[in-house]
């Protein structure tokens, strides 16, 4: 069985640490090893396969109404998808929840049709008032997912880590 | 054709949610936005109703998770068709994770009619609840108050012990008009829900 990456392993703990029990998701390649990580060493974290982002943050919104602390996690060209959700359902209704997002379009990509909504996530998130910190190395991921999903459910507003792909890739 | 063409007793979709409100109980309800909450709020205000006031097509994934999260409660859904088709994906999702405790009711009136009255395409033919079978979800198209009765009986009583597996009910149902909102405070809508399912926010503190 492959190794799992320590930024992998670090988002598990992060989130767990933070009372997550519900993880919501579209897949996406560097995420099956946090699903894969969850699946093998987190018997009691249920998983939760979405069609598309915006059904996601759905889900995540009617656990959090039924006393759980929900995590979603999704590549970054879906938060596109996810955009009435968040902004006609998650924050007006203080909803709050672990966003987890697997950077597409910046350093290191291939794909020119990844680049646009990858290099405009923050300004996004900055736009609708969705708190965000990117993962500066592997070894940060498990501190700054606590921290964050932390600061979500202790203030009630959702909050995002964006995982670069220079830190889920190499 | 038209539902009301059809030659049925046909409900109009505030005695359908009527219906809806009795069968459900005390369990909680979870409205899509517009004339669907409109006529919940008319039908019977009450805390277990959670109104969206956006997010079209996303009542019926908020009913999910919340089915996930409360094994021990039956959650109802009020959705509309325009909004549905926003959201076919739900369907699929519904029938990977079989809640036993989800009823997805679909007022059905063939239009978008919080916009207007514009015709969906389930005026032209489109079949929700053969889309529900299609995702491996029970479903039931109903056409008069018995037969809606008979298909919210269908998923069982209000409380999941009981509940066979979920459950899309399509409704056909005439617009209804709605003349009344219900409250316009999210915050309120949710802690209100929130308290009355037995998930009550407790204030923030500092966790030093």
């Amino acid at each position: 069985m492959a190794q799992t990456p320590i930024w992998a392993s670090g988002v598990c703990s992060g989130l767990y640490a933070a009372g997550s029990r519900d993880v919501v998701y579209v897949p996406d390649n560097p995420l099956s090893h946090v699903v894969t990580e969850l699946g093998d060493r987190y018997a009691d974290v249920g998983l939760t396969l979405a069609t598309r982002e915006e059904e996601a943050f759905g889900i995540a919104a009617g656990l959090y109404l039924g006393g759980r602390r929900p995590t979603v996690m999704l590549q970054s060209s879906g938060l596109g998808n996810s955009l009435n959700a968040i902004t006609s359902l998650i924050l007006p209704y203080q909803i709050p929840m672990l966003i987890v997002v697997s950077m597409r379009g910046d350093a290191g990509e291939w794909n020119a049709a990844q680049v646009p909504m990858g290099r405009a996530v923050r300004s996004i998130l900055d736009a609708i008032g969705v708190p965000h910190m990117t993962i500066a190395s592997a070894d940060a991921a498990a501190d700054a997912v606590r921290l964050i999903a932390n600061t979500a459910f202790g203030t009630r507003q959702a909050g995002a880590c964006l995982l670069p792909r220079r830190v889920t890739t190499s | 054709m038209s539902a009301a063409a059809a030659g049925h007793d046909v409900v109009n979709r505030l005695e359908a949610t009527r219906v809806v409100v009795e069968v459900a109980g005390d369990a909680p309800i979870v409205a899509s936005l517009g004339h669907p909450a409109y006529d919940l709020f008319a039908a019977g205000d009450r805390p277990q109703n959670f109104y969206t006031w956006g997010s079209m097509g996303v009542a019926s994934s908020i009913g999910l998770g919340l089915a996930l999260a409360r094994r021990d409660v039956r959650v109802f859904v009020v959705d509309g068709d325009g909004a549905l088709l926003m959201n076919l994906g739900s369907l699929a999702t519904i029938g990977l994770t079989q809640p036993p405790n989800l009823a997805v009711v679909v007022m059905d009136n063939e239009a978008y009619a919080t916009t207007g009255g514009q015709p969906t395409p389930t005026a032209h033919g489109a079949d929700l609840a053969a889309a529900a079978r299609a995702m491996q979800v029970e479903a039931v198209a109903v056409r008069t108050e018995e037969e809606l009765r008979r298909g919210l009986a269908r998923g069982g009583t209000t409380r999941s012990a009981h509940n066979a597996g979920p459950i899309v009910i399509v409704a056909k149902v005439t617009e209804s008009s709605p003349r009344t909102w219900p409250p316009l405070d999210c915050v309120f809508i949710k802690q209100r829900f929130m308290t009355a399912i037995g998930n009550r926010e407790p204030a923030t503190y500092n966790p030093r």
